[in-house]
């Protein structure tokens, strides 16, 4: 019996050190490679692939410059992909890989706010730096820095500013009172609505119909033909950009095209979904973080920087990211470390001057960032002027 | 009121036209390879995918753009139906699942290395909304439900008087005895994946115009909308097919309208369960396949 078990423990023992050996030898080639290694979470497939490949394109060109001019305190900046497809358990698993077999220190991810609220307690767990830069839902950061996650960081703006910019410009510019909602089934399209409701009632205005619609729905047309029916003067849509020009062809099907815009947030300013369906998308309002035609002189270099590169105009997704990169990069040359507290301790305390404006975060490490409203006019984005309001933490 | 319900119909049997052409090619497949082939939205999406490529790459016109889909479908599904489907005959049921599911995963896998997997713009097709008895469509819908009636009457004359359709029944009802009597059942086999392959593709290019976005997941949510269809109709049942696509389809639209669209995809397993559970056998008797 006793050795038996000294033989087990002899095994466990053997098993232990060579565990060791394998952790030891892996912690090793991390600190030797001399990179910054970057984890990208994104959905490089699924419905919102379209939304991964913009954020990698942004990144990869951020790192391309960076790494170009020596990289970050002499490091290169390595980023490694993780593809989330859009779904929260998805993206955890991704986030686990990065974590424990490619040993990443800093995440940057997801665009989905519902895979960035399943990926947060996975980054705090492991004490990863995890900076978002693309999800809107206000809950990640009323739940991070003072709110619990230390780890969790965002670099873009929330639902709850946008809800209210477009309703306000809604109801005070364009005499709306009566709506109907035809979001998408995410967290990020009910939390939307959830605050354009909280703000209702200050611009005596309401909801007639509500729906919404699962991730890669390509049938709109009994929806809309309700919403024809319903007497609403607007859609209220907060949505994927690959399902707006599906919505606006079938808009022009059932002939509330031009009568009844969309307002919102989902891509209404891209150009081929203003090609797809130009009646429908004429005078829809949107309020984004950032846009092509934003007129800074960083953002337009990005713009033409970028369309070079890829021969495709970038979205919101690509400059987010591109952005997000540098500025990480930033607070790794103020820590001139790549220790993750003090990476964490420079992220708080940054000034950093983005193509929007100037970056701060609050103690919700929550970044302070304006919303540009644009309304389509002949079929181009015109912009009306960029918002900024603070936000109210739930107590 | 009673308008918007009819028009709801209308939009319900557009939908469940494109439905049942993708799902009888999937039954007809289950009726004589006994194998649910859950690669069978891949073979839609590839349709597509041919057809979105010889518009954006070579310029070319609709028409020509629907056949380059179906036909470059049609020899994937040689392929395939040669390395992998034919082996399925006689094999147990396992074997079926893991090839089609394989083979699902590598064709969806493949065209996301290709092309990338961000949604694709598909231009062609006839998006021009036109009138008919109050009701506004796109033209692409009418030619959808025209072809959808020219494939349903196709086939069932096929099945019952051409020798290929009567062989492709006799294999659904017994496969040892095709075997006895002479007939080739692993060409029989072939022959009926390619034309179910095909229809798939088929369906795919014609609603990619009224759909707009192709990109290498879409066949997914196809392959889950059909399997209840064919369950529905009676595994390996052309006409039971034919009108649980229809039910489905009408079901949805109303569904979408009066309760929420949301609940839509709710639809097809809610009833799928409910006729499981009364009529396992379908809605419609399998005992006569075809």
């Amino acid at each position: 019996m006793t050795i038996e078990l000294s033989r087990r423990g002899f095994c466990i023992g053997t098993a232990l050190i060579g565990l060791q050996t394998v952790s030891s030898s892996a912690f090793a080639a991390r600190s030797e490679d001399g990179t910054v290694r970057l984890g990208l979470v994104a959905p490089m497939s699924g419905p919102n692939a379209r939304y991964g490949s913009f954020s990698m394109r942004g990144a990869q060109m951020a790192a391309k410059e960076i790494n170009s001019v020596g990289g970050v305190g002499g490091r290169k900046i390595n980023i490694l992909p993780g593809d989330s497809q859009g779904t929260p358990v998805e993206g955890v698993s991704a986030t686990r890989r990065l974590i424990d077999q490619d040993h990443v220190d800093f995440i940057i991810g997801d665009v989905s706010s519902s895979v960035t609220l399943a990926m947060q307690p996975v980054a705090e767990d492991a004490g990863v730096l995890l900076l978002n830069a693309a999800s809107s839902n206000p809950k990640i950061t009323y739940k991070a820095g003072v709110g619990g996650f230390k780890w969790t960081y965002r670099n873009y703006p929330t639902d709850e500013n946008r809800a209210l910019i477009v309703l306000q410009y809604a109801a005070e510019k364009k005499g709306f009172t009566k709506y109907a909602v035809l979001s998408v089934d995410t967290d990020y399209g009910r939390a939307a609505i959830e605050f354009t409701k909280k703000y209702l009632p200050r611009f005596k205005s309401q909801i007639l119909t509500e729906d919404y619609y699962k991730e890669g729905e390509v049938d709109f047309r009994s929806v809309l033909s309700k919403i024809r029916d319903s007497g609403a003067q607007a859609i209220i849509m907060y949505g994927n950009a690959d399902s707006t020009p599906i919505v606006g062809r079938q808009m022009m099907e059932v002939g509330i095209a031009g009568k009844i815009p969309l307002i919102g947030n989902a891509e209404f300013n891209t150009a081929s979904t203003i090609k797809a369906a130009p009646k429908a998308l004429e005078g829809a309002i949107e309020a984004a973080a950032w846009l092509p035609a934003y007129e800074s002189e960083k953002s337009k270099a990005f713009v033409e920087k970028f369309t070079a590169e890829y021969r495709e105009a970038p979205n919101n997704h690509a400059y987010v990211h591109w952005e997000t990169v540098h500025l990480l990069a930033r607070a790794i040359e103020e820590a001139q470390s790549i220790d993750r507290e003090k990476v964490r301790s420079a992220l708080s305390n940054i000034h950093y001057t983005s193509a929007v404006g100037e970056v701060t975060f609050d103690d919700h490490n929550q970044a302070r960032l304006p919303m540009i409203l644009l309304e389509i006019e002949n079929g181009k984005p015109a912009i009306k002027g960029a918002y900024s309001a603070e936000i109210d933490y739930p107590k | 009121m009673f308008f918007t319900v009819i028009e709801q119909v209308v939009n319900g049997i557009v939908s469940g036209s494109v439905y049942a052409i993708v799902a009888v090619g999937m039954t007809m497949i289950f009726g004589v390879l006994r194998a649910i082939n859950f690669a069978h939205g891949e073979y839609y999406m590839l349709g597509t995918f041919g057809a979105w490529f010889a518009i954006e790459y070579f310029d070319l016109p609709y028409p020509v753009a629907v056949v380059i889909g179906v036909v470059t479908t049609a020899l994937i599904a040689v392929i395939v139906g040669n390395f992998v489907m034919q082996r399925i005959v006689g094999a147990p049921a396992e074997a079926g699942v893991l090839a089609t599911l394989g083979a699902a995963l590598i064709l969806q896998n493949t065209i996301i290395l290709v092309f990338g997997g961000s949604y694709k713009f598909f231009s062609g097709g006839y998006i021009e909304p036109v009138t008919l008895f109050g009701f506004t469509l796109a033209e692409q819908r009418i030619l959808i439900i025209i072809v959808g009636m020219i494939v349903f009457v196709g086939l069932e004359l096929m099945v019952t008087y051409s020798r290929m359709g009567k062989a492709m029944r006799a294999v659904s009802q017994n496969i040892e005895c095709c075997a006895v009597v002479g007939i080739d059942v692993r060409h029989i086999a072939l022959w009926t994946f390619i034309l179910g392959a095909g229809l798939a593709a088929l369906s795919g290019v014609l609603t990619a115009p009224v759909n707009v976005s192709v990109y290498g997941g879409m066949g997914e949510l196809i392959t889950f909308k059909t399997l209840p269809i064919i369950i529905m109709g009676g595994l390996g049942n052309v006409r039971g097919t034919f009108v649980a696509a229809m039910i489905l389809g009408i079901a949805e639209s109303l569904v979408a309208t009066y309760i929420g669209l949301q609940f839509r995809d709710t639809v097809g397993f809610a009833t799928l369960m409910l006729v499981l559970m009364w009529r396992p056998h379908g809605l419609f008797s399998a005992q006569a396949r075809f």
